[in-house]
């Protein structure tokens, strides 16, 4: 359940945005070393042989395998006929269909949800119900129902994504200031205008941490969503590779999960940004 | 103060909920005794009727009998590899990469529980003009990868002249093979019972692991144990295979009582398990000491060239890196005191 989300300090705060110094230098350090220290205390922990190679292999196993799933090798390509960015494509093309669609549905749900009492005391139990379910409890249903190819799978990483946009912006549009709604409709703005310049701007700030909450919940289910019939697919190269024990290859899918995390989570914190630039300063 | 009460009940309930969790397993094991560790799979075989009967239980009073359900051969490897079962029932195919490179997982096969026979087979819907296993190019196949079907289809494939890449393999495991079959995504499947008897109804069977035994690439449910295990309880491992013995003669005998002893382990009727039971071969104790299989001490049978068969397959296949020779599968068959120690 790690999802790639947390809350950092916002890094535009012009307070840490400094002249270059040392903190600056420390910040950028730091990691590095962690990982430094990582490989470090894993070649070890390897070359202790203490442990099956199947649990914990050499890194520079782990990188052959990177290097074999990546490439074309003796007649073989990639890992089950697909290539390493080829499995992560389809991944990242499921996740985005997923999102777009549960976080849609979810922003949606949650600004009626958080204008219109009843449908809240309505959709609520049921998203509770939701968001508590595991989805590999009910992925067996999707595939009876939607069948073994794309559907099923998109379906899943969108209900997966739908709970947490949805409960964020409900609770942001309904803790959206009224003083500045109220001081908005005495300057004489219509109710569009309120939505558009004092609701929507109140409420981006709160669905970006959903959205981010909601990419992060899809990336964590995509394993589960590509249990069946899921190569090409990381997850599914994940699961084959488990079935045949082949560690090293489990990894290289899990630092493909996860790197690629990552790298879509800071995207989104720039989006994010550049979008409300506003945000911790209302 | 409020919160504090809260946080204390909370506390509270979380603890009962973790002591409880403990009491709902009923085996409770005897601090006092060594404990045997089983993990044993669903399939019909002599293991679940060993089990049902408690005949291990009762042959050795003086040890814990921890049974362990597992769902595919590649996690019994697994627990083999974390030295946390001492006993494990598993298909010849995961047997085969277990005993070569990488994993060299350190057992051997004490028993063969099955032959798989018409119980796997690979089935055609109806309606997609598929006669025969070549007209597959191009079709989409499902089979639970990994599994011992997995390596009979290929086996199959490879024999009407197809390569892996000729037909669309999908990774289904049996109850998602139904779901699709009955919606019309894939033209064929490997799989075994229950879920084969379903497809057969409308469909045609293109060949079953029968006729690939028949054809030099059978397949079989082997029982493994752990070499160190066998090394220090050679007398524990005679009483067990003396059981799996008796639960094959049982089967040969009398099929009613061990097809209900199964169906009280499965979860289904006596009467389709009896049927499933009929469609696998069971030997005989006195064939699976035979030549032909396990063999004889220090005489291991042709079982060993059939797993390096195996072995060899799944490196064409690129399943593992490099075939294991034959003298690794001939060291890897138990059969001290075979066969008299069955029948003592």
């Amino acid at each position: 359940m790690s999802a790639p989300v947390d809350v950092a300090p916002d890094e535009s705060l012009p307070a840490i945005r400094g002249p270059v110094s040392a903190g600056r230098l420390t910040r950028a350090a730091l990691p590095a070393l962690s990982v430094v220290a990582f490989f470090g205390a894993w070649q070890l922990a390897a070359a202790t042989g203490i442990w099956n190679q199947t649990f914990v292999p050499f890194p520079s196993t782990v990188w052959r395998a990177f290097i074999d799933t990546s490439t074309v090798h003796d007649g073989v390509r990639g890992y089950a006929g697909y290539l390493l960015w080829e499995h992560l494509y389809m991944t990242l093309r499921r996740v985005l269909v997923g999102v777009v669609i549960g976080v849609a549905a979810g922003v949606a749900l949650g600004v009626v949800m958080g204008s219109v009492g009843w449908v809240r005391r309505i959709v609520e139990p049921w998203l509770t119900f939701l968001r508590a379910l595991p989805p590999l409890a009910y992925f067996f249903l999707l595939v009876i129902w939607l069948g073994i190819d794309e559907a099923p799978k998109i379906t899943l990483l969108a209900l997966a994504a739908l709970p947490p946009a949805a409960v964020a912006t409900t609770a942001a549009v309904a803790a959206a200031p009224v003083s500045l709604v109220e001081a908005a409709r005495a300057l004489g703005a219509s109710r569009a205008q309120v939505i558009r310049d004092v609701v929507i701007p109140a409420v981006l700030p709160e669905t970006f941490t959903g959205i981010r909450l909601a990419v992060g919940m899809a990336y964590s289910s995509v394993v589960a969503a590509e249990l069946f019939n899921g190569i090409p697919g990381v997850g599914g190269l994940v699961k084959d590779a488990s079935n045949y024990n082949n560690t090293p290859v489990v990894l290289v899918g899990i630092f493909a999960i996860g790197i690629s995390g990552l790298v879509i989570d800071g995207a989104l914190r720039a989006v994010e940004r550049r979008a409300v630039p506003w945000r911790g300063h209302v | 103060m409020r919160i504090p009460k809260v946080t204390a009940a909370l506390a509270a309930l979380l603890l009962t909920a973790g002591l409880a969790g403990c009491s709902v397993d009923r085996s409770q094991p005897d601090a006092s005794k060594p404990t045997i560790r089983i993990a044993y799979q669903t399939f019909p075989s002599g293991d679940l009727i060993v089990k049902n009967k408690r005949w291990l239980e009762d042959a050795l009073p003086e040890y814990n009998i921890k049974w362990t359900k597992f769902d595919s051969g590649a996690d019994v490897n697994t627990a083999f590899i974390a030295k946390e079962v001492d006993f494990g029932a598993l298909g010849s195919s995961p047997v085969a990469r277990g005993l070569s490179a990488p994993l060299n997982i350190p057992y051997s096969v004490a028993f063969i529980l099955d032959v798989a026979g018409d119980n796997e087979a690979l089935v055609a819907r109806n309606g997609t003009g598929i006669e025969t296993v070549a007209d597959l190019r191009g079709k989409r196949v499902a089979t639970p990868f990994a599994s011992t079907a997995h390596y009979s289809l290929l086996a199959a494939l490879d024999q009407a002249g197809l390569s892996a890449g000729d037909v669309q393999l999908i990774d289904l495991q049996p109850q998602a093979i139904l779901a699709a079959w009955e919606r019309g995504d894939i033209a064929a499947a490997y799989t075994w019972l229950p879920t084969l008897d379903q497809l057969s109804k409308n469909g045609k069977t293109l060949i079953t692991s029968r006729d690939l035994a028949e054809r030099g690439k059978p397949t079989l449910d082997l029982a493994a144990v752990s070499n160190s295990f066998a090394k220090d309880n050679p007398e524990v491992v005679d009483v067990w295979r003396r059981q799996q013995a008796r639960a094959l003669t049982g089967i040969a005998d009398d099929p009613r009582a061990a097809a209900a002893a199964v169906a009280a382990e499965v979860g289904l009727g006596p009467d389709d398990v009896a049927q499933q039971l009929k469609k696998a071969v069971f030997l005989t104790p006195a064939e699976v000491a035979s030549p032909q299989w396990l063999g004889s001490d220090g005489k291991p049978g042709n079982l060993a060239a059939n797993l390096e068969s195996a072995s060899r397959f799944l490196a064409d296949q690129k399943q593992i890196p490099a075939p294991a020779a034959l003298t690794v599968f001939q060291n890897a068959l138990y059969t001290q005191g075979l066969p008299d120690v069955l029948t003592r």
